[in-house]
């Protein structure tokens, strides 16, 4: 991580922290919070709002850092690897749940105007999805920017689940991101679709009342 | 893709209808299987098939329990100690329900120790392996590095595990109640357990517990972890790191009888010098909770489970040993009746009369190790007597005994059973004369009792 990023990520989360006790800070006070010159603000950023919603792009930025670092991370299935992500960025905005409880809708859910957080998630999404060795053949195929859109879409769901959770340590939060990674998972690993096609390609193929069937019969005729 | 399957966290249902529906797919799966079996017993079969027959239906009991984690696996585990209800097939597979369970998400553990230690494992630690090296029925254990280079264990309980004691306690509860009759009692036995179960997922009190017992008994053959407070909550605990092998392990290996007898007089002794000690009393005696360690000492690695016993009991219980080898049939009964084992006089009643036959014959047979100076555990027919009298317990509808024997026999009846997979050979002097002297303490100590010090021969000698 550059030493710009660090400083940005920095800002952001001292305006998070602010921002739940005033949220018409100004950039002086967030200055004197964090504890840097005004001028190192103006810098990277233009107002109050671009600080804050770089909140949420920063998280994403920790989430990538974090996860280079896990031993055997290759290894994890792709279970572990939707709940990592999930999880991670759970427990990162933890320390501000406060400001996600008022921001996230505004900020990331409903906000067309920036779609950093939404366009770095799917991204990771992508990632995920596209380097899972174990999936079936034909989960592949769904591999687009629907499956992302939706998976992007239950995480804000999951957002909101988590806002009220009041579970000791969230755990009713990590059974549901549980549930919910494992039954995608099952989807994408099984077998059964795939080798349900190849049986019907057989049939089709092999059906003595397929007008196009039994290449097999010419095959060996010749 | 089998392993990648078995790793899910999914598998862990913390709902009570979860639960109960594993619990009834498993009466299902099991009575299907007694029912292929009886079929082939009528057409003739081996004790080959029977030994085959065991182990799948074990396999499968293994498997659903594996899901349900939490208390109901700990009953696995308790039929795994008292092998006598099993056959040899089950009580193996069953076994392993102490620290082969299939590990949680991976991604889980993670989150877990961010939000119980603050920051995530690679923050923490030099090095964090995320794959468990045991998990067991309410946590499991990975091997990670501190920063400053000591090797630790870090136990991470699993979500939700405290809510399972409520859940499977009620429902074993709501069947026990159909056919016991005192159900009193009942309630004072289950009462026993869930307290018990609830301090054993307070990792703190756990922590704790390893501190006490590490300055009572580690000396240079006992080998016990030090907490690590620093990285332990109710949830986690970090403790430093034992390397070792389980018995099953240590068995494969063919050690020579001189290195079993070793490691079983070192356990022996581990057990009888708490006694004299008065505290509390390791109470979970599972080969999964010891290791042949590699600097040959015996490592004791699990305190979850730990009883300090009522003094009135704890000496009445003693007293059993003395008092059957003796034969001392007057006192005997005096005993079981301050033990809540018999109600009234065997001779005036043939029910009682039916328990105290059993009692003594059994109690003789337990406290025949103490009767000279050493014991060969390793003796087939020791423990097919242990085995034959376990089988063979009176069943009844109401609940016998005083509730703390819940946890005493399982200390005394998991030594057993731990020295005789062992096989080994046991000098058992010392011991005798701790009971003997642990006793006399209580009768000094021990207000409420009126009676005065007996003599015990055979224990005073």
């Amino acid at each position: 991580m550059t030493k710009e990023i660090k400083e940005k990520i920095h800002i952001a989360k001292s305006g998070a922290r602010l921002y739940t006790t005033n949220p018409y800070f100004s950039l002086r006070a967030l200055a004197d919070a964090a504890d840097i010159e005004i001028d190192t603000i103006y810098k990277y950023f233009t107002n109050r709002r671009s600080i804050l919603e770089f909140y949420y792009e920063s998280i994403m930025i920790e989430y990538q850092e974090s996860t280079q670092n896990i031993e055997g991370y290759l290894d994890f299935t792709l279970s572990e690897k939707l709940s990592n992500l999930a999880l991670t960025l759970i427990d990162l905005m933890a320390e501000y749940k406060e400001f996600v409880r008022q921001t996230y809708k505004p900020f990331v859910v409903c906000n067309s105007r920036n779609q950093a957080f939404n366009q770095a998630f799917k991204v990771q999404l992508k990632i995920i999805y596209e380097n899972d060795p174990h999936q079936s053949r034909l989960s592949t195929v769904f591999h687009t920017d629907l499956l992302y859109k939706a998976g992007l879409t239950n995480f804000h769901l999951l957002i909101r689940f988590w806002l009220n959770d009041e579970s000791p340590a969230n755990q009713k939060t990590m059974e549901l991101v549980d549930k919910w990674t494992s039954f995608v998972q099952e989807v994408h690993y099984t077998a059964v679709i795939d080798k349900g096609f190849e049986f019907a390609k057989y049939i089709f193929y092999n059906s003595p009342l397929n007008p196009y069937g039994a290449t097999s019969k010419n095959n060996s005729d010749e | 893709m089998q392993p990648l399957k078995t790793i899910l966290m999914s598998d862990f249902p913390s709902s009570k209808y979860d639960r109960g529906k594993i619990f009834a797919k498993t009466g299902i799966k099991v009575g299907a299987n007694y029912a292929r079996h009886y079929l082939k017993t009528i057409l003739g079969s081996t004790n080959k098939q029977n030994s085959a027959f065991y182990n799948q239906t074990a396999q499968e009991i293994f498997s659903e329990f594996t899901k349900l984690r939490g208390t109901a696996l700990k009953i696995a585990q308790s039929l795994s100690i008292d092998q006598g209800f099993l056959p040899d097939e089950f009580s193996e597979v069953m076994t392993q329900a102490q620290y082969s369970v299939p590990p949680i998400n991976r991604a889980l553990v993670r989150s877990i120790i961010k939000q119980e230690l603050g920051k995530f494992p690679e923050q923490l630690f030099d090095s964090f392996d995320a794959n468990a090296v045991a998990a067991a029925s309410i946590g499991q254990v990975h091997k990670a590095i501190l920063k400053d280079g000591r090797k630790v264990a870090v136990k991470i309980q699993y979500p939700g595990v405290r809510d399972t004691i409520t859940s499977d306690l009620g429902l074993a509860k709501t069947l026990f109640k159909r056919f016991v009759k005192n159900k009193a009692e009942l309630e004072n036995y289950f009462d026993e357990i869930e307290t018990t179960l609830r301090l054993e997922t307070d990792y703190i009190h756990e922590g704790r517990t390893i501190d006490r017992f590490y300055s009572r008994l580690a000396d240079p053959q006992i080998d016990i972890p030090k907490w690590i407070e620093d990285y332990s909550t109710e949830r986690v605990l970090t403790m430093t790191y034992l390397e070792g092998e389980h018995l099953k392990e240590f068995l494969a290996r063919d050690p020579s009888q001189v290195e079993k007898n070793r490691y079983g007089q070192l356990l022996w002794d581990f057990f009888h010098e708490q006694i004299l000690q008065f505290d509390e009393i390791h109470a979970d005696t599972h080969p999964g909770n010891f290791l042949m360690t590699t600097d040959n000492k015996l490592g004791v690695i699990d305190f979850g489970c730990v009883k300090k016993f009522p003094n009135d009991f704890f000496r009445d219980y003693l007293l059993l040993l003395p008092t059957h080898l003796n034969r001392d049939i007057k006192e005997i009964i005096d005993l079981y009746k301050r033990l809540d084992v018999l109600k009234s006089n065997p001779e005036d009643d043939p029910v009682e009369r039916k328990y105290f036959e059993f009692c003594i014959n059994y109690g003789y047979t337990f406290a025949m190790p103490y009767e000279s100076n050493s014991f060969d555990f390793g003796d087939p027919e020791y423990k097919e007597l242990i085995r034959g009298y376990t089988r063979n317990a009176p069943l009844g509808n109401e609940i016998r005994g005083n509730k703390h024997f819940i946890y005493s026999t399982r200390v005394h009846l998991g030594l057993y059973h731990f020295l005789m997979k062992l096989g080994a050979e046991i000098n058992t002097s010392k011991s005798r004369e701790i009971v003997a002297t642990a006793i006399k303490e209580f009768d000094f100590i021990s207000i409420s009792i009126k009676k005065s010090p007996g003599n015990y021969p055979g224990f005073d000698d």
